[in-house]
């Protein structure tokens, strides 16, 4: 029987075979051959792409060239979500790879974040696990780590260095026992088909009554369509990490395995295709 | 840090008291409702020209060196720095760092260079964060072409002084995101443990 802690790894090492096309109406030199690349569903698009931008740059004169974006079928892909939500989200039920469009010209001010460096990608992702934290631990936990702490987590996930990372992170996976679980669950429901971008709101693992809320409960409380009525048809597919979990799975454990390093739970609600 | 906590009832009360002063005022505050919901966050757009510089380059002490040959402006009485033509927009919510800042500045830290003026749009937003239990400020600053100012350049705008205290905190304080509530409006915000002082003086 799978060790919990397998899961962590096949969390950490999950890819997406991706082919990165150039958009036509960029002026190259030479015709532009694809790229592909596998990247780590775990991870930051403008982190794990610096080949597929020296590929690409390779073809094309300085005067052309300004800050890099990627679009899927017609949708700009923010960045600072990670790249198994951007799938997930947008395409998971395509024939693989998955096929990304990059430009080099008219960035999208209105959809994106600008991406200058690296530390905007860190800035963003230790904000991420600082906002988790608040909601686990009061804070307490991060506050309580010394600089160099951070430091490695950010490290871990840019390096991919899986122990590097859980060294650290495992102490903001922590609990007392008494209190049963964290204070409220990280967690972001996504879905294609409304104008607020994400769900986020305060959600116990615990009832009053110290029974362990399920990944059920969560959606009954903060998307009922996502779970169909008695003798319905299933209309969505509730999504973490390219999988859908069983709804009775306790949050407590989801939140602790099958969260992403920013320490948030990030939930795709895609509509069931239509084949 | 502090261990300040709003409920988000009290964060509400608070809004509407600032409202009413605004109001007095005139400087511009409005209550913006969520589609769909009962929240809703505060909102206030302001134009202020602003000598435009590139990199200015600041020394601890606060004062520019040699390689630096512009510096920065407060674009206004209650504002932190100026910023560039890109968009971004943070402001101080620690009201006591602020009025050092510009003491500071007043101290001839500040010096004007010729450079030519442009308005730049700033957009505040304050909503309530369940995650923090507190206030946050999302902030942008905008070209009147719509063009935001990026992270680093809000960084360069940020007097030392205020910046230092600013990145002794655990985290960055002034973080670039997308809000909740309006994905578009790509903006930078402020820790919460500044803003919650910021309501709790309001209060």
């Amino acid at each position: 029987m799978a060790d919990d802690k397998d899961v962590l790894r096949d969390v950490w090492f999950g890819r997406i075979p991706t082919c990165f096309t150039l958009n036509q109406d960029e002026v190259t030199e030479r015709e532009a051959e694809p790229y592909y690349l596998l990247l780590p569903r775990v991870s930051y698009l403008t982190l794990v792409t610096d080949k597929v931008k020296k590929h690409f740059l390779k073809l094309m004169k300085t005067e052309d060239v300004e800050e890099m974006w990627f679009e899927y079928e017609g949708t700009p892909l923010k960045w600072h979500y990670p790249i198994g939500v951007l799938f997930d989200l947008h395409a998971s039920n395509t024939v693989l790879p998955w096929t990304i469009t990059v430009h080099f010209k008219n960035f999208p001010d209105l959809d994106l974040l600008h991406c200058p460096s690296n530390s905007v990608i860190e800035a963003h992702f230790m904000s991420s696990i600082k906002e988790a934290d608040a909601l686990k631990h009061k804070s307490q936990v991060i506050n309580d780590m010394q600089k160099k702490d951070h430091k490695q987590l950010w490290m871990g996930l840019q390096n991919d260095k899986f122990d590097q990372f859980w060294a650290i992170n495992r102490k903001l996976m922590e609990y007392s026992t008494e209190e049963g679980g964290f204070r409220y669950i990280p967690f972001r429901i996504y879905q294609t088909m409304s104008d607020r971008p994400f769900i986020q709101k305060q959600f116990r693992p615990v009832s009053p009554e110290g029974n362990a809320h399920t990944l059920s409960d969560l959606l009954k409380e903060m998307y009922p369509a996502a779970i169909p009525n008695e003798g319905e048809q299933k209309r969505y597919q509730v999504v973490i990490h390219g999988i859908e979990p069983l709804l009775e799975t306790p949050l407590q454990w989801l939140s602790e395995h099958l969260s992403h390093p920013d320490n948030f739970l990030h939930i795709c609600i895609i509509p069931v295709p239509s084949d | 840090m502090s261990s300040c906590l709003l409920e988000e009832v009290t964060f509400h009360r608070c809004c509407q008291m600032l409202l009413q002063q605004s109001e007095q005022l005139r400087d511009g505050w409005s209550w913006e409702p969520v589609q769909g919901s009962q929240e809703g966050y505060l909102r206030k757009t302001a134009l202020k020209s602003a000598v435009i510089s590139s990199n200015p380059v600041w020394d601890l002490q606060g004062s520019i060196s040699d390689s630096g040959s512009h510096t920065s402006c407060h674009s206004g009485p209650d504002e932190q720095g100026e910023e560039k033509d890109q968009s971004v927009l943070v402001a101080s919510v620690d009201a006591d760092a602020t009025n050092g800042a510009i003491h500071d500045d007043n101290d001839g830290v500040c010096m004007v260079s010729e450079g030519s003026s442009q308005v730049l749009q700033y957009e505040y937003h304050i909503m309530y964060s369940c995650s923090y239990s507190t206030p946050v400020l999302y902030f942008r600053a905008s070209t009147l072409e719509g063009r935001s100012l990026s992270l680093e350049e809000m960084w360069n705008s940020v007097h030392p002084n205020f910046r230092l205290r600013l990145q002794n905190s655990p985290f960055t304080t002034i973080t670039q995101q997308n809000r909740g509530v309006h994905e578009a409006c790509a903006a930078s915000s402020s820790g919460p443990t500044q803003a919650t002082e910021l309501c709790t003086d309001m209060a």
